[in-house]
């Protein structure tokens, strides 16, 4: 029954695609058909489809009702509650359910965009239009080879052997579910991750759907632009703390002690991340100076394949990853879609763009729009290396019988210049007047925080820190940090004076006076933060492999670890052994950490979890490899200020909220009055 | 007069720091680095999924680590060890793609797209008369 109801929502979502389409091709052909009226009915179908697709999966997770093949094979009863409602989206036909989720909630707010304005509008219904067709593609696939819903009709004793797609067929029930993948019922970040880079990933689209728009319409200017700005800085914002929650997962639960490996998945995350990043800083050059025009076309489309990409990379099976669970025909069809969306696009774009874009020139090279090109510069060669890194091997393998390996060492290589690149570009570029900079000024704007970021730099060398890395970290990182807090406390001074206020009321209110930028600052010292805690973490780890025996200390980092006894313990899904160790420091024993080795009932799969004990100062980080009663191997690092790399990561993240929350206090008085805090 | 001497005291200011911190860069790491470490990951772990063998806890990736170090003691240099795994388990086995042969375009391709990024953002700018009759 269950079963049923989810296979008849997702029919539902699919014709109400099939007829957003229509009615989306109608009001952009006609004005008067393009009002939000028109459009309602499609839009309630396709968000109530999925709405009750999602619900009916959970519902027969919690149940468990093992006649759902996926509920048996990706579920078990023993599963905790969590980790239940986690596995709806933890492999692979509830992923794609999940995207379709939240492409239906980003329809349904554009749609109640257009209904605020009550107008016609043709530039929205064509969005709409292109929404539904990819509507109707996520969905069509749930109906068919990606269908959540198959009903079991060969039960195992554990899991599913054989499903149908008819959904009524006389289904079976296997006795017990196979349970979710050990790796992914291990840590709650499990169920917050997915979603997170989910409402990031599927973002793109609105922002895409409305290019297409303009590009069918021929419509000039900057009203898609404007339109998708919140769309685009939310879909930005969640896939930045999407990424980073990834990072923190790979880290808390995988044991190697890293948080980003260069794999092929996290690459499919990052690429997408970047294109995107580029986009939010042309828009900005093409809403302030009328420029990059086509250019911003071209970065929307990127950003949209680049997550279909990204999915098809996940979710196909054609690399090995922690995320590609299965495989199947999913693959064919998305790189199938992929080819469509690219060769549609790109060559609407190229009848078009003489239509609808047409770019002054710049005026000269050292002014904001500048700095604004070197960031798109480097954003996409970033992005064009993580592509040719990640796909190079799948195609030497493809045309050859050859292997290659493209890894770690040429993904940092190639990257830590370019950040290093972008980081000083973050630093001069929001202080440099738009049209054509004069030395003079932009150089008394940074004279100071580069001095301090020098000075933080020979402070390190002094304490005989001398990695190249390091220092070029230290200096570009804090430089960014610093001419941000400069640049602040300037304007908030020249207000502070105008209006005889206080200066930290002045700092709010020049903060509150131009959201859009200082959100971009807010964004921008995130990432410093993130940057350094980057550079201090990778280059100042101290690691080391220790064998003890019970009652046994080795010291690591200025740290005791001293191993008391072997534990075990039986959980519902699972039983665990682990070490309990006592950390100590100058003698005090200040925590108790447990490394463990979970052993999964149903797949008898082992896997380690780490303990990680975080100070202000870094973080201590136990890895489990052996245990008996006699003797534990661990594997320890140290990893200094890694809780830079998390914070700095949702603050960049999260300050699209300031951006778009925070709104321009009213002017009081004095018209005349123009208080720069852009220093522009 | 007072300007000037707080410019000059910036300026000898600033030029000390970069002094300090030139001749930390030019002294380079004074830590010992470890060879062996930076080798394994380098080398990939071949029965895991993307993982070098210096990060993977399974017995091969150990196997293959205690081998690198044993090379690294024997003072084999770093070609040499990873031609040792290349002969065994084929171009793929390492994570770093050599400059040459089959990996050469993994390299050349980005700087070519910087390059022609660097040139479109060129002709962009404007002229430095005013052109007549630009199209754009």
């Amino acid at each position: 029954m269950t079963a049923f109801i989810g296979s008849l929502a997702i029919l539902v979502a699919v014709g109400s695609s099939i007829v957003l389409i229509a009615q989306g091709f109608r009001g952009m052909q006609q004005a008067s058909r393009s009002t939000a009226r028109h459009l309602k009915r499609p839009v309630v179908g396709i968000v109530g489809g999925a709405v009750v697709a999602m619900a009916a999966l959970e519902f027969g997770i919690l149940r468990d009702d093992f006649s759902i093949e996926y509920v048996a094979n990706h579920s078990a009863s023993s599963t905790p509650f969590i980790f239940k409602v986690a596995s709806a989206w933890a492999a692979l036909e509830g992923s794609i359910l999940l995207w379709g989720l939240v492409l239906a909630v980003y329809i349904y707010t554009v749609y109640r965009g257009m209904r605020r304005t009550q107008g016609q509008d043709r530039l929205g219904s064509g969005a709409l239009l292109v929404l539904g067709i990819v509507s109707l593609f996520f969905f069509g696939m749930m109906l068919t080879v990606s269908d959540p819903f198959r009903v079991c009709i060969d039960p195992g004793s554990v899991g599913c052997f054989g499903a149908s797609n008819l959904p009524w067929a006389a289904s079976l029930a296997a006795l017990e579910g196979r349970g979710p993948n050990p790796l992914l019922q291990n840590h709650i970040l499990m169920a917050v991750h997915p979603p997170m880079l989910y409402i990031g990933y599927v973002g793109m689209v609105v922002p895409f759907s409305f290019a297409m728009s303009a590009l069918m319409l021929g419509a000039k200017g900057t009203e898609w632009l404007k339109r998708t700005r919140t769309w685009t800085l939310i879909a930005w914002g969640f896939l930045t703390v999407g990424i980073v929650l990834g990072g923190l997962w790979s880290y808390e639960v995988l044991g190697w002690g890293g948080y980003w490996a260069w794999d092929p998945v996290e690459n499919a995350s990052f690429l997408p991340w970047l294109t995107a990043t580029a986009f939010l800083h042309s828009s900005v050059v093409q809403d302030r100076r009328g420029m990059l025009q086509a250019w911003n076309f071209v970065l929307v489309i990127a950003t949209f394949a680049l997550t279909i990409l990204g999915t098809f990379l996940t979710r196909s099976g054609v690399i090995a990853s922690v995320h590609s669970f299965s495989q199947s025909a999913v693959g064919p069809v998305l790189l199938w879609f992929l080819m469509v969306v690219l060769v549609a696009s790109f060559g609407l774009f190229a009848i078009r763009v003489n239509v609808v874009a047409s770019s002054p020139r710049l005026d000269s090279l050292a002014s904001r729009e500048g700095v604004f090109l070197l960031n798109n510069l480097l954003l996409t060669v970033f992005a064009f290396v993580v592509l040719v890194g990640t796909l190079y091997p799948m195609f030497v393998e493809a045309f050859s019988d050859q292997q290659v390996g493209v890894g770690p060492p040429f993904f940092n290589r190639m990257a830590v210049p370019l950040a290093f690149g972008l980081l000083m570009a973050m630093g001069v570029g929001p202080v440099t007047p738009y049209r054509v900079a004069r030395g003079a000024i932009v150089w008394e704007r940074i004279r100071t925080p580069l001095r301090l970021a020098l000075g933080v730099a020979a402070l390190a060398v002094v304490l005989r820190y001398r990695n190249h890395l390091l220092l070029i970290g230290i200096l570009t990182a804090t430089f960014v940090g610093f001419a941000i807090l400069r640049n602040l406390y300037h304007s908030a001074r020249t207000v502070s004076r105008a209006r005889e206020i206080a200066l930290p009321a002045a700092v709010v209110r020049t903060m509150k006076s131009d959201p859009g930028y200082w959100g971009g600052q807010i964004s921008h010292f995130g990432v410093a933060v993130l940057a350094l805690g980057i550079t201090l973490s990778a280059n100042l780890t101290v690691a080391a492999e220790v064998v003890l025996s019970p009652g046994e200390s080795a010291s690591v980092a200025g740290y005791d670890i001293t191993y008391v006894n072997q534990f075990t313990r039986e959980e519902s899904n699972r039983s665990v052994t682990g070490a309990a160790l006592d950390i100590s420091r100058s003698g005090n024993v200040i925590s108790r950490q447990e490394p463990r080795l979970n052993q999964y009932g149903a797949s008898g799969m082992t896997v380690a979890t780490p303990a990680v004990d975080e100070y202000l100062t870094g973080d201590l980080y136990l890895s489990l490899r052996t245990i008996n009663p006699e003797s534990v191997t661990l594997e320890v690092w140290w990893f200094p200020f890694i809780w830079m790399v998390w914070a700095g990561g949702f603050l960049a993240g999260f300050a699209m909220l300031w951006s778009r929350l925070v709104h321009k206090p009213k002017r009081e008085s004095k018209p005349t009055e123009r208080v720069t805090t852009s220093e522009n | 007069m007072k300007t000037d001497i707080r410019a000059l005291t910036g300026w000898a200011v600033t030029v000390v720091l970069i002094g300090i911190v030139a001749v930390g860069l030019f002294m380079g790491d004074t830590r010992p680095q470890d060879r062996a470490a930076s080798l394994g990951s380098a080398i990939k772990c071949p029965v895991c999924q993307g993982e070098a063998i210096i990060d993977s806890p399974s017995p091969t990736a150990q196997a293959m680590m205690d081998i690198v170090r044993e090379k690294v003691a024997a003072g084999e240099t770093d070609q040499q060890i990873f031609s040792y795994f290349q002969a065994r388990f084929g171009e793929g086995i390492l994570l770093d793609p050599p400059l040459a042969g089959t990996t050469l375009l993994v390299w050349i391709l980005p700087f070519l797209v910087a390059a022609g990024g660097v040139r479109l953002i060129l002709s962009r700018r404007r002229p430095a008369e005013p052109a007549h009759g630009e199209p754009s």
